[in-house]
């Protein structure tokens, strides 16, 4: 059967079991769900309170829940989604605005099965997709430090998406097809790092809401995980073994890359720079050390062989494209591509252009990269974009060099990919 | 061991200068500095943040902007046209100064300044923007948040900004064509 009338069919059962299964389940959450009711009043041990409030870092529960400028876990960022613009919730205990008088219970159900206390069905936006893998006892200590946190009285925009988007219920027929117990592991390991780094990845970090790529109704292509995939600008790159084996990482690289440090092969810029400097910064030692553990493997793949092509990279050394790196890149970067240390990222070696897919390289060049501030006083001084000083050609030419010299990749941007990427 | 260098021609304020030999990795802040005797534009931060050191690059389509040059290579304006803070005023055949430029003459009145390091930069930054609003002229109750984008990218450590910010805001009320009645 072609990939075409597969996908046909899939569309076609996803709203078959929609409605099916709607008529059922949805009806029990209407009936069972709760409007209105006590303000909660939670008492917990202050130990809880602290585990909850890693965990929530853990789960990087701010990074959505809060709007630019706006106060922590109130809401309101917009999501941009293929489906229309979703905004998140406020979590903070205000009874009107936020969940104050949801119950463990709700909080629970919300994190589950990804039903409101009201009963509705949420957007899979809300990673519940992931959170499904939670222990209760790990819900119970979030629920328990997000509900001592200052309540806000903010109302975030609502969601509303156009038809047939706005039929939350088509999200029961979905939740069948797509929800998961548990998410499948994209290494082989055995040892209780590895299962640790297990539940901290697939679950509480939800990696592969961003780096799994998502078929037509948005779910998570479970079959190609941590393959990487562009939901946004940037794309989330490849993070299995094998990819982050290509790029150069190592398990110490990727510790401290995401404890907040620039590394040799990169620092966190576009979406997960807010991942690093609300989540994983936070993580202890051995969280992060768990956390590479299982995207790595118990026995990491041997570090790929850097493919530079001692021939092509001595003729780039000419061309067009020098020309432009030491125009325009040099000044920063270097004429080596060393970058300066805690200052400039170096380009020998760095992640983007040892990248297959070039967009990121282009999207950082087209657009600059903001300032990046990490911990301990590092900064990563923003980038100027340079979408009007290359022609599409040009720009091209400098990716090709950029890529060719300290990528070790090949030198096969076109034009015509550059104009493919130019904003609007 | 010597650098390898190229030959490099550029237009400064009006006059054609080069071509000269310039190593093929050196910024043109350097170039400005150690070779062309123009140390009007100033070297601060060395990375791009400060933007002391901006010249205005006049593109072939009569816009302008501003470039850093302490991260903008020497070579990347071979052929092209700028002016540093030497070329704003108006000045007679034998270079002497005639009249400040309405902006500069602001700074002065104003007293934006002190220690003046950054000033070479917000005059330049400022007058992109007269010459910007005379081409396309924006409605009186934005020339505020205007003059706000236009500058903010420049750094100042001793004043506050604020005198810059009036400074410019008045310029530009005060010259007729560069802001219309909204609407």
């Amino acid at each position: 059967m072609s990939l075409r009338r597969r996908r046909v069919l899939l569309v076609a059962s996803v709203i078959l079991l929609a409605v099916i299964a709607a008529a059922a389940l949805a009806l029990h959450n209407l009936l069972a769900g709760k409007s209105g009711g006590a303000i909660q009043a939670v008492k917990a041990p202050a130990d809880v309170i602290a585990r909850g409030r890693y965990l929530a870092a853990a789960a990087d529960c701010a990074a959505c829940h809060t709007a630019p400028g706006g106060a922590p876990f109130a809401g309101g960022l917009a999501m941009q989604s293929g489906f229309g613009t979703i905004y998140a919730t406020n979590i903070t205990p205000d009874p009107d605005e936020g969940i104050g008088r949801w119950s463990a219970d709700d909080f629970w159900r919300a994190l589950h099965d990804g039903v409101r206390r009201d009963g509705q069905q949420l957007y899979p936006a809300m990673p519940y997709t992931s959170y499904r893998g939670m222990t209760r006892a790990d819900s119970d200590a979030i629920y328990a430090y997000v509900m001592q946190l200052r309540p806000m009285k903010v109302a975030p925009p609502v969601t509303d998406l156009k038809f047939p988007f706005n039929v939350r219920l088509s999200l029961v027929g979905w939740n069948l097809l797509f929800l998961h117990d548990q998410l499948p592991a994209v290494s082989t390991g055995r040892s209780a790092g590895w299962q640790r780094g297990r539940y901290l990845v697939n679950v509480l970090g939800h990696c592969g809401e961003c780096h799994t790529p998502r078929g037509i109704v948005g779910e998570m292509e479970l079959s190609r995980s941590l393959t990487g995939f562009a939901l946004g600008r940037v794309a989330a790159p490849d993070i299995t073994p094998a990819g982050l084996a290509a790029r150069g990482w190592t398990a110490s690289g990727l510790r401290a890359f995401l404890g907040g440090a620039t590394t040799r092969e990169g620092s966190a810029f576009a979406d997960m720079r807010t991942v690093v400097a609300l989540s994983t910064r936070n993580m202890t030692a051995e969280d992060l050390e768990a956390v590479t553990t299982f995207l790595l493997g118990d026995n990491p793949p041997p570090i790929g062989p850097s493919p530079f092509d001692k021939a092509q990279v001595q003729a780039a050394t000419t061309g067009l494209g020098r020309s432009s790196y030491v125009a325009l890149c040099s000044g920063c970067h270097g004429l080596d591509g060393n970058g300066v240390p805690n200052t400039v990222v170096a380009l020998r070696n760095n992640s983007t252009p040892r990248l297959s897919d070039p967009r990121n390289l282009i999207v950082a060049m087209l657009d600059g990269v903001g300032l990046e501030n990490f911990p301990h006083r590092k900064n990563i001084e923003a980038m100027p974009g340079f979408a009007d000083k290359l022609s599409d050609g040009e720009a091209a030419e400098l990716a090709n060099y950029v890529r060719l010299t300290f990528g070790g990749r090949k030198a096969d941007v076109t034009a015509a990919d550059v104009r493919a990427l130019r904003r609007k | 061991m010597s650098l390898p260098t190229r030959p490099l021609a550029v237009t400064i304020n009006g006059h054609r200068r080069g071509p000269i030999d310039v190593p093929e990795g050196l910024m043109m802040i350097d170039v400005l500095h150690e070779m062309l005797g123009l140390t009007g534009p100033r070297l601060g931060c060395g990375i791009g943040i400060c933007h002391a050191c901006v010249v205005i690059w006049d593109r072939d389509d009569r816009t302008s902007e501003e470039v850093r040059t302490c991260i903008t290579g020497a070579h990347f304006f071979e052929g092209k046209s700028i002016r540093t803070i030497e070329g704003i005023a108006r000045r007679d055949d034998t270079g002497r100064v005639l009249a400040l430029s309405p902006v500069q003459q602001a700074v002065l009145d104003k007293f934006s300044f002190q220690c003046g390091y950054c000033t070479p930069g917000f005059v330049m930054a400022a007058t992109v923007l007269v010459e910007r609003l005379a081409r396309v002229p924006v409605p009186r109750s934005e020339v505020e948040a205007t003059v706000s984008a236009a500058l903010e990218p420049h750094i100042c450590r001793c004043t506050g900004y604020v005198r810059y910010y009036q400074a410019v805001r008045d310029v530009i009320l005060a010259t007729p064509g560069l802001t219309r009645d909204a609407g």
